[in-house]
Parts: structure tokens; sequence; C-alpha cells
């Protein structure tokens, strides 16, 4: 007992298992595509795509740590980059539309929480009604229109939200990573994430302990929604475009980023750290292996082997049992000195 | 010649309508238009809700509705062809009297589905993407097509792509979903026109997340053109990735026309991409027609049992010198 490895400990540090994945990740990248992976460009294409789907992983790391899934994030991007695009064309003032987009994003959290935590409609069902209908009414308020506001281009809040620091990171980027910051104290170091992680772990016993489960509940999803709504904002700022399709796209990658990073569907626990990582590996996997020059049908066969790859290194390093085996194979070679006695 | 005795047989039947609309013109109300008793038609629209590639053709497809008193059920698949099988049972199930159906599936499966709805009585014709032996099979019932030449539009828009400035032994890239063949006919046309014009072209392959959200694409397509510095064109008939190839030649730190750009459709970034010279041509298959004449034939059929009719939409391109004339109408959905 005891004897635990420096390998070991390191392992245990949140999110350094999924961290070395993709560094690892990176790593082959470069050898197999040197002459992308070793310049900036790709690596600032990734600062500008990956943030929003960053920032919906961050909100649904919360739901999934509670226990529940939200299927409605996708479409709050739709409906909270509707309200931001129309405000902005209707009132040429982007801050009204953030505040709405936010709002919006808020609204639909509210309402997918009261209908999770007080009516006990299981969030699987709630969300994905959700999903429907906030994608339904979307379209039904744009008309099915898409629009462009590259009047926005010239606005304060394009330079702020997605601007260019230095002249080419893009400023999501240190968005998205303040964000990751932000919501890391918020799990690990504020009651409110201390709620939600014992709500995950056992509902029941969480009530026991004086938590208002229903009251958490509702707002995790409402701090989901409002992540996604500022995640609609970023996109549709940094496209200059609102589709009515925006976010669709999004569902199935944010979920494998939030899964690879760690967290349990089961609930009870949550790594925003692992997130982080996670969002980074889904949104570089394609393009690099695209970048080798892997063509043709074979795409998203190895972006699914990647993708396996990292869920099952994860878990291995993250559950120490690649340093126990370490530990017996040193075993097996120089067998350890029995200082029993 | 085959193409002008479509369009006067279109219009002779346009003319036919009208003239059904001027027997009321004397009515003193004159508000509704007589062309006959509500019908009922389920219309395939292809892609989702108000995405680029299908508004134009539900605007198109609610106008002739609304001027030939149909009552119109929209039926949205996400361009899945499974999910447009499913739906055409769903339509025949409620006994319509007519179905739009796309072509995607394939004659297989759809054919013995056909068959069965047209000896119901059902109006079936088709759009988007053509079967022409149903076509041939059904002609006489009403079984038509409108929609581009897939296949020659995708061939058109490789051509101008050349034209644009590209030479022999210039590399080129053709980015479409090409693990799904019903759905890359057209850019099969971009690549077999950039071929014949002695380029070297490749396929890549859009993932379905990147078909869903095509920002996705930037990525993928800044790492493609950092490995193979030397692309000179990038060939796409995916709209939504036409619209955000500005996006990734910006992410890849070129220039307006340092890479020609062969896209589709007309969405408003696809204009601003036009305007700006980042997109060399856009290939305009009139959507608005795509979802106007299919109503129309249903309508002509059901009421007049005029044959169907072939008719070809796409035979046209955008370019930075006509996009002006154009960029209204499209504001307005109808190109």
């Amino acid at each position: 007992m005891g004897r635990r490895t420096t390998f070991a400990r390191l392992a245990k540090i949140e999110g350094l298992p999924i961290a070395a994945v993709l560094a690892t990740m990176y790593l082959v990248f470069m050898i197999t595509a040197p002459n992308v992976f070793t310049g900036h460009r790709i690596y600032m294409s990734f600062l500008q795509t990956i943030p929003p789907m960053l920032v919906l992983g961050l909100g649904l790391t919360f739901v999934i740590t509670a226990g529940e899934i939200d299927l409605s994030f996708s479409a709050v991007v739709a409906f909270s980059g509707f309200m931001y695009a129309w405000s902005y064309r209707t009132f040429d003032e982007p801050w009204i539309g953030f505040v709405l987009a936010l709002a919006a994003g808020a609204l639909v959290g509210y309402i997918n929480g009261v209908l999770v935590a007080k009516i006990g409609v299981p969030s699987i069902m709630a969300t994905l009604a959700a999903q429907f209908f906030w994608s339904g009414l979307t379209v039904l308020l744009a008309g099915g229109a898409s629009w462009n506001i590259k009047g926005i281009q010239d606005e304060f809040i394009h330079t702020l939200f997605v601007g260019r620091i230095f002249g080419s990171i893009p400023a999501q980027a240190v968005w998205a990573l303040a964000l990751t910051v932000f919501c890391w104290f918020l799990l690990n170091r504020h009651r409110f994430g201390e709620e939600v992680m014992f709500v995950g772990d056992n509902p029941n016993v969480a009530r026991v302990m004086g938590i208002n489960v229903e009251r958490t509940k509702i707002k995790l999803f409402v701090l989901n929604g409002v992540l996604a709504g500022f995640a609609a904002v970023l996109l549709t700022t940094e496209m200059n475009t609102f589709w009515t399709t925006q976010g669709e796209g999004y569902l199935l990658p944010v979920m494998a980023a939030v899964f690879i990073g760690g967290s349990s569907i089961a609930g009870g626990e949550g790594f925003v750290v692992g997130t982080f990582f996670g969002a980074y590996i889904i949104g570089s996997l394609e393009a690099g292996v695209v970048a080798t020059g892997i063509g043709g049908y074979w795409t998203e066969l190895v972006s699914g082997l990647v993708m396996g790859a990292s869920v099952v290194l994860n878990i291995v390093i993250g559950d120490g049992r690649l340093a126990a085996a370490s530990r017996r194979v040193r075993h097996w070679m120089v067998p350890e000195r029995d200082d029993g006695g | 010649m085959k193409r002008s005795l479509r369009l006067i047989a279109v219009l002779a039947a346009m003319a036919l309508i009208v003239a059904a609309c001027g027997s009321d013109d004397d009515s003193d109300d004159g508000a509704a238009v007589d062309v006959g008793e509500e019908i009922t038609v389920y219309m395939q629209m292809g892609g989702n809700q108000g995405d680029p590639s299908t508004l134009a053709r539900t605007n198109g497809a609610k106008a002739a509705a609304e001027a030939l008193n149909v009552k119109l059920i929209e039926q949205y698949s996400g361009w899945d062809p499974q999910v447009m099988v499913e739906q055409f049972k769903e339509a025949v199930a409620a006994n319509p009297d007519g179905i739009v159906i796309m072509g995607h599936p394939g004659e297989d499966a759809f054919a013995s589905l056909v068959e069965d709805a047209e000896a119901d009585g059902i109006v079936i014709t088709s759009g988007n993407n053509p079967l022409p032996n149903l076509a041939a099979q059904f002609q006489a019932d009403g079984f038509g097509y409108a929609g581009a030449d897939l296949y020659a539009g995708g061939y058109l828009t490789g051509q101008a792509m050349v034209a644009s400035g590209l030479q022999a032994g210039d590399k080129a890239v053709v980015y479409d979903i090409w693990h799904n063949e019903s759905r890359s006919v057209s850019s099969q046309g971009v690549f077999d026109a950039l071929e014949a014009a002695g380029l070297v072209v490749e396929k890549l392959d859009v993932s379905d997340e990147v078909d869903s959200e095509a920002s996705l694409a930037i990525p993928i397509l800044t790492g493609y053109l950092e490995a193979n510095p030397d692309t000179k064109a990038i060939g796409t008939q995916h709209g939504n990735v036409t619209a955000n190839l500005p996006g990734v030649l910006e992410a890849a730190g070129k220039a307006p026309g340092d890479v020609i750009v062969g896209g589709i459709d007309l969405s408003p970034a696809t204009i601003e991409g036009i305007e700006e010279g980042y997109i060399s041509v856009s290939f305009d298959q009139v959507l608005y027609l795509q979802g106007f004449l299919p109503v129309l034939q249903v309508a002509l059929t059901s009421r007049y049992l005029i044959p169907g009719l072939n008719i070809n939409t796409g035979v046209g391109t955008v370019t930075p010198d006509n996009i002006s004339e154009i960029a209204p109408l499209i504001e307005d959905g109808i190109r």
C-alpha cells in the first residue's frame, strides 16, 4: 500500500490523461502531416471553430454531472442566434441582441429545468421535445431565411468576442478558456458544483443532506442554456451569418467531447478540464486525418478509431490501470525485494 | 432544341392555367381565383426547413400552391434517403392528389412504392434528382421532373472554374458527400470537367457532422490546403459548404482569387463570397422553380391530364460579373 508511482499520481491530476491523449494526437499529426501541424494556421483555425463547441460542452458537463442529459442545446444555438441576428437587423445594436441571446438560452434552460425537476419528465424526453420545439420556432420566426449580418464586423462586439488578438489569435478561444476556468471553479470550488455532484451521485442522499435538488437542477439547466446562448453569439458573430439550422451538427460532437473528457454518464462525476481537451480532440480529429492524406472513405473510420482509442486510453490512464500494469511488468523483470518480516 | 420544346410546353401549360384563372376575372369579388377544387399535394423539400439549399424551393412551392388552390404539405428529410422513402409511405397513406418526391433514394427503392401509389390514382412527380426509368414508365400519368441535370450542372461549374484561370496540371480538390452516391452526382460532374481540362483532381469526403454544421469544414479544409499548398481550386456542390468556403480561405491565409472556388446555390454568405471574389462561380439550379414546377405539374395532371414534363432548371452559373443583378432576388428567397 502507499507505493504509488509518480506516474500514477500524475494520472490523477484532472484532465492530464486526456491532455496527454491530445498531445499524442498532435504529435502523431506532426509526424504524419509535418507541413500542416508544425505551422500556426491549422491551430488558429481550431481556435476559430472549436470554441462554440467547447462552450456548449462546458454547460453539458454540469448537466451530465448531475445525472441528466440535455439534447436541446443545439436548438438553443439556432434560437439564440436568431434573437441575436434579428435584434441586430432590427435595432442596429448588437448588445441588445447579445442580452436577448443569453436570455433566450436562459428561458429554454428554465423551461427544461422546470419540466425535469418539478414535473418529473425524464430529461432525455423533455430536452428532445425542446430540441424540436425551439428549432421549429426558430424556423417559423425567421420565415426559414438565412441572414447575412456582415455589418457586425464593424462593431465593437465583433472585436471583443471574435476579433484577432495580435492579428492572429481568435478572441473566442480566450473567452472559451476563461469560461473553462470559471466553470472549473464553479464545479470544484463552489457550493453549487458540490450540490450538482451530490445530486448526480444520489438525489435522495442529496435531499437528506439538505440540498434543494429541484432548484439545483433548474439552475444547471439555466446555466447550460445561457452558455449555449453565448456559443450562439460566438458562432453567429464569427460567421457573420445566421441560418436556421445552425448548431445542428454540434449535438454528437459536443456529447463526444464531454464523454471523452471523462465525465460519467451515470452522474456524480464531471470533469471540466477533460471536456476542454475533449473538445479540442473532437474538433481537430477530422482535420488531422485529412491533412495526413488519408483520403476518400477512410476519414470517418480513422476518426472513429482515434476517438475510441482516446476514450479507452483516458479510462486506462485515469483509473491507474496503466500504472498498475507497468508496475507488474517491472516486478516481473526485476523482482522486488521482500522487506517483510 | 429539345430544351426549347420543353420550355414551350411549360409555357403552354402555364397559359392554360392563366386561361382557367381568367374565366373568373369577371366575378365581382375578384378575390379567389377559380382554378378548380382544392387538391392536396405532399412535397419532399429535400433538406431542413430554411437551410440555404431548401428555402427557395419551399418558397416556390408555396407560391404555386397559393396560385393554384393547392393544399401543400411540406416534408423535410435532411437529405436522408431513408427518411424520404418513409415520408413517401406516409404521404401515400394520406391518399393525397399528388406527391412530389426527391430522387435521392434511387429507382430501386422507389419503384414498387411508386407503382402502388400510381395504381391508387395518386399523381407522382419528382424533383432535384432524376428518376428517369420511373419517369418514362409513368410519364403519361404525370410523372415529370423539375430540377437540374445535376451531372451537367456540375460539369458546367467545373468548366466555369477552368475558365476562371485554371490550367492543365493544376491541382484541385472536390469536397463533397462522396460516401452517398446520390448526393455527389453533381460533384462528379465538377470532378470530370476539371479532369477533362487536364487538372490533377482529388476527392475529399464531407462527413455527416460537416453535412449538418458546415462551419466544421473550416479546420478540415484549412488543414488540407496547408498539406497541399499547391491546390489551385476547390470544388463542391454542397450549398452550406460553399457558404463557408470564404471563411476557409481566410483561415488558410488565402486572398480572393488565390484559389479558384466553384460551388452551388446562393445563400447570403455565398453571395458575399462571390461579391468579395472568394467564390469564382456558383451553380444556380434555380431552386424556386424546383419548388414551383412540381406543384404546377400535379395541378396540371390532376385537372387537365397533362403528362409529366421534364424540365431542366439548372442551366446557369452566378459569378462576380452577374451577382449584383441577382442578389436582390436572392434576398427575397426567389433565386
